[in-house]
């Protein structure tokens, strides 16, 4: 693994800087659990890496009445212990989902988002919320929803010199049960063969809201559109679970690689996400 | 000092290896001046001719050494060639064309990139059925003299009765009458059965560090097996060098499991060594490990059998062809040694067996834990418990009537001397409770049970020697130069040892694995250490302390046979003391004394011990012979397993292995052993398997695709039970014989057996994939539809 130069910038606006200087030669290191693997492997061979961590308050979260802000850098398994996110239950638990320990303990949210894999876990729990990515930029700062920032295997929505800064997650309202469920076959070790997030706000025992996420079936983390839309209004019963079930199947475009076949993973969102709806629905207090 | 055998004496390498103080080949890695690195450049084709290469670019580039290719003259000779370099045809994806010594590994890296290689891309073939079909591709281009042995002996395949060009050697054995037996038989069922391809995966992967000596001699430090027998000899004798200019060490290694058996990165560096006159470093990246080290073979086989109603087997046909990759020149493979397990376990007094090996363009099999016996057995011990459920007998009961006794003759001819099969089986029984349905909790995870059990031979592989000093202080040194693959042996010896001096195993040094001072030993495999290694260390000591005796009988006018000797201790008998303390008799040399006769100090008493077991005769035109193997370990494995019907996942949840070890050492290291083979098995029969691309590539030469198991997809400690039932072998030492590679055998087939329990579908492959089970389940449940 080699580069040519590494950079600890201090500020967001250095960052930034740093980032339209080098362009498409420069990575962002956050954990670097995705970074370092990928760069022995070759697959990227950036000349600058450039470092967060000098970076001030990307490591920390910050609530609010309307949710909460959480910075890129918080690390996975910290967010994932985090007694003062209980409201994002779903979040919590697909940041826990992912990969080891050891591995959570230095991967962070940001770069999880970033590395814009379709299997990744904690996305998921942004998804399920339908946080705000909070982007940084040469010509000031914007705001993307998480469903829009990612536009296929590896990439996202951020422009030359941008990078992410924080993401929010909206407090879901009273009467929300949320649920990630996570398929692999060496447990959360394994690279997601299929992940299954489901978000149910009841109101009068029937679904007034909902979203539906799908991980490893498609190029980038999906919402399952048609199965949302199916779910308004029903019972959140085993009946509307195992049918939503069958919508989402028909949603996920999964292909066959040697992790899973493509049926199989088809299959697998069938399962995932009736539990999920059941799990969500049980959740709700 | 009490009897040291059957006694759970700590690990000897313990201290070391679990603070990390324990060095490995990997931390010689780049401790010497002047280290070149070695880089490969690999095909990327299955099959492909090599058209034309340009290495003007890499060479040219700074800090390159060398560039060795396919064209050193060297004698490869009988070594399997194409596995070393490629020369004009590649013949699998993973294959070495070049290799390059450089002075860092980058620039090394880097060099490989700036070879300029067209291939001609040819047709080739990635498994048995499309490699023995009629007018299959050739795995060899006709065009290239790579073709060698074993093809002279083509066999037909039995079903097509065709020749394929791909067929490298065969072995038939007919006992009795087949056609008679059949008749006899009330019930018949036959099916055909096959298994993927995996890698041992041993967590350091080969790496192999050569010292150029001034006097034009190697030095090589590697974690391959055998200092003497693989390493030194190969070194030798491909590349021409004199013995007593060639030093193999072996630290402690990584792990092998039968993969370290073949030399490639030793003879590779030890070349790259004498060409640029340098120290050279080389190791595996473990993609490497996957494309360009061994796999295993797997096997295809076809068991028809038939039972009378009383579940005694009669009639056996039997059929196995091994997939043995892009190793075409090598006769080790005929199916005899797959089968050789087939036998050992069950009566069969009419069988038929063909058997045979088939080339494939995929990376070159060579041993792994078991020899080809789980691949082997799976198909029989499926069938042995499907003619139970017909016949509506216990999978225990059928086992008992069929196993041999002990003394029985096996189909071969051979007798057997050693087997406490019939005990493994019901004391894995006796925890599992196989005939008892298991506890449903009514969730989609279905409970099931099975069992199953297997032989594995014991090769006549030659000559163990050890030494032994006794020193002037009383302490003690063996020498021996077995391997310590991680399996104990190391300790197991120490102990055979200090039990003939009667002294405690903390009063023994091993010293082991250096050609300098270390005496000969083949090589680790074939579960032989314990037998022939120890034999020898028995023999060793032996003559020590003849020796010794003579010694402290010349101090006080005695006849040897009078003296006993107990660890620091003499007994002495008919003279004016009866005990008397040995290092004090050790006097240290004057001018005034004659020290150099007689028992001086700092110079040992030395014992030596050579033990060869009588070689194989040669088998008849039936394959049958009354000597081919030592002797037979054996394995019973019951389990309970959970599958989850919505996604086909399955869950060992308790498993039962009990080991015939003969009377064991170490109970506890044996036991040890039996864990990490149980969990290595449940490792390929549920989720270990090579998959390949369009290219004919491994798509998965990673532990993240590669699902090698995790502790997670063991069962917890509780539910772990480890089991000795020992038949003592006579000629082992102290009735101890070797256990490791039958452990691995029995867990495929029980798991089976558990899950058509749970679920009731069955399956004819493996890994049992969660994909494959949840396929079978739900073809099941359409069948069931249909009806």
């Amino acid at each position: 693994m080699r580069f040519e130069k590494y950079f600890e910038p201090a500020s967001i606006k250095e960052c930034c800087e740093l980032l339209v200087e080098y362009g498409k030669d420069a990575k962002l290191l956050a954990g670097g659990t995705d970074l370092v693997p990928k760069m022995k492997a070759e697959v990227l061979a950036p000349k600058a890496v450039i470092s967060l961590h000098k970076i001030p308050g990307l490591e920390t979260y910050k609530l609010c009445d309307k949710g909460v802000t959480i910075g890129a850098l918080m690390p996975l398994r910290k967010l994932s212990l985090c007694e003062d996110l209980n409201k994002w239950p779903a979040l919590k638990a697909a940041a826990g989902h992912v990969s080891s320990m050891q591995i959570r303990n230095q991967a962070t949210l940001g770069g999880n988002a970033c590395n814009a894999s379709p299997s990744a876990d904690a996305v998921e729990g942004l998804m399920v919320y339908d946080a705000i990515v909070n982007i940084a930029g040469p010509n000031g700062d914007r705001e993307v929803e998480i469903a829009d920032f990612f536009k296929g295997p590896g990439k996202t929505d951020l422009k030359e010199g941008e990078f992410v800064v924080s993401f929010f997650v909206p407090a879901p309202e009273e009467g929300t049960g949320a649920a990630y469920r996570k398929f692999a076959i060496r447990g959360d070790t394994d690279i997601s063969i299929v992940g299954a997030g489901a978000r149910l706000l009841l109101k009068d025992g029937k679904i007034a809201d909902a979203r539906i996420t799908l991980a490893s079936v498609a190029p980038t983390p999906m919402r399952a559109v048609k199965t949302e839309e199916f779910l308004i209004g029903k019972t959140p019963d085993e009946e509307t679970a195992k049918a939503a079930g069958k919508i989402a199947r028909d949603e996920a475009k999964p292909i066959s690689d040697p992790r899973a076949s493509a049926w199989y993973r088809k299959d697998i969102v069938e399962v995932e996400v009736y539990h999920a709806i059941l799990d969500a629905a049980a959740a709700v207090k | 000092m009490a009897n040291l055998i059957g006694k759970s004496e700590k690990r000897i390498d313990g201290y070391d290896k679990v603070t990390g103080k324990g060095l490995y080949a990997s931390d010689y890695y780049n401790q010497f001046p002047h280290m070149a690195y070695i880089k490969a450049f690999r095909s990327p084709y299955a099959h492909a001719k090599i058209k034309k290469i340009d290495y003007t670019k890499a060479k040219a580039l700074p800090g390159v050494i060398y560039i060795l290719t396919g064209y050193e003259d060297v004698r490869w000779d009988d070594f399997p060639k194409m596995a070393i370099i490629a020369k004009d045809e590649v013949l699998w994806a993973g294959q070495a064309i070049a290799l390059i010594a450089a002075e860092t590994e980058e620039i090394a890296e880097d060099a490989v990139k700036l070879i300029d290689c067209e291939f001609e891309v040819l047709p080739f073939v990635s498994d048995y059925y499309e490699a023995i079909k009629p007018d299959p591709v050739s795995v060899i281009d006709p065009e290239y003299e790579t073709r060698a042995q074993g093809f002279q002996d083509r066999p037909a395949d039995r079903a097509t009765n065709r020749v394929s060009p791909n067929i490298v050697g065969a072995y038939y054995m007919h006992t009795g009458d087949l056609e008679q037996g059949f008749k006899e038989a009330d019930i018949i069922m036959e099916d055909e059965f096959s298994v993927g391809k995996k890698t041992a995966s041993p967590l350091e992967p080969a790496t192999a560090i050569c010292k150029y000596e001034p006097d034009g001699g190697l030095t090589m430090i590697s974690n391959g097996a055998g200092v003497h027998g693989v390493i030194k000899e190969h070194i030798c004798r491909v590349l021409g060098m004199p013995e007593s200019k060639v030093r193999v060490i072996q630290p402690y290694m990584g792990g092998s499991f039968g993969s370290r058996l073949s030399p490639y990165v030793e003879l590779q560096t030890a070349l790259m060594a004498m060409r640029i006159k340098r120290n050279v470093s080389y190791r595996f990246t473990r993609k490497e490990v996957f494309t360009a080290g061994p796999s295993n073979w797997s096997c295809t086989t076809k068991v028809k059998m038939g039972a009378k109603n009383d579940g005694t087997i009669i009639a056996h046909d039997y059929y196995l062809c091994e997939e043995i990759g892009a190793c075409v020149n090598n006769t080790f493979f005929s199916g005899r040694l797959s089968s050789s397990g087939a036998a050992p376990c069950y009566r069969f007094p009419n069988m038929r067996m063909d058997t045979f090996a088939v080339a494939t363009n995929t990376v070159p099999a060579a041993e792994y834990r078991g020899l080809g016996c789980p691949e082997a057995e799976w198909g029989i011990e499926i069938m042995v418990n499907r003619l139970a459920e017909k016949l509506k007998m216990s999978p225990v009961d059928i086992r008992l009537k069929n196993i041999i006794d002990p003394g029985e003759r096996d189909i071969y001819g051979e007798v057997i001397t050693s087997i406490g099969l019939k005990k493994c089986l019901l004391g894995v029984n006796e925890v599992i409770k196989v005939e008892e349905k298991p506890v449903q909790d009514g969730s989609v995870w279905k409970r099931g049970k099975g069992c199953a059990v297997a032989g594995k031979q014991n090769t006549p592989l030659g000559r163990s020697e050890a030494k032994v000093w006794y020193n002037s202080d009383g302490t003690i040194q063996l020498f021996i130069s077995c391997d310590e693959n991680g399996m104990g042996a190391t300790t197991a010896m120490g102990q055979i040892c200090a039990n003939e001096f009667g002294v405690d195993l903390k009063d023994v040094k091993v010293i082991k694995g250096d050609t300098l001072c270390t005496p000969y030993d083949n090589y680790s495999a074939s579960s032989r250490t314990t037998y022939n290694t120890g034999n020898a260390v028995m023999i060793a000591c032996a003559d020590c302390i003849n020796k010794l005796k003579t010694e402290v009988a010349r101090v006080y006018g005695l006849n040897p046979k009078n003296v006993e000797i107990k660890g620091k201790k003499a007994i002495l008998k008919g003279t004016y003391v009866q005990e008397v303390d040995i290092p004090p008799l050790f006097k240290h040399w004057t001018m005034f004394t004659q020290g150099n006769w007689g028992l001086q100090q700092y110079s040992p008493v030395v014992g030596y011990g050579v033990y060869c077991p009588a070689p194989i005769h040669q088998w008849g035109p039936d394959g049958k012979s009354d000597r081919v193997w030592n002797w037979f370990q054996y394995s019973a494995c019951a389990v309970e397993v959970a599958v989850n019907e919505e996604t086909g996942v399955v869950k060992v949840v308790k498993i039962a292995s009990s080991a015939d070890t003969g009377n064991p050492i170490n109970p506890e290291i044996v036991k040890s052993q039996i864990q990490g083979g149980v969990h290595m098995a449940i490792g390929f029969t549920t989720m270990e398997e090579h998959l390949y691309d369009e290219k004919g590539a491994q798509s998965n030469a990673n532990f993240s695709d590669y699902r090698l198991p995790t502790i997670g997809e063991m069962p917890t400690n509780e539910n772990v039970f480890a089991l000795i039932n020992p038949d003592p072998l006579p000629d082992g030492p102290y009735g101890a014989k070797g256990m490791a590679e039958s452990i691995t055998v029995p867990v495929g087939p029980a798991i089976e057996e558990a899950i058509y329990q749970a679920v009731g579908v069955r399956l004819n492959y493996y890994p049992m994939t969660a994909e494959r089970v949840l396929a079978a389940i739900k073809e099941k449940k359409a069948r069931e539809a249909a009806k």
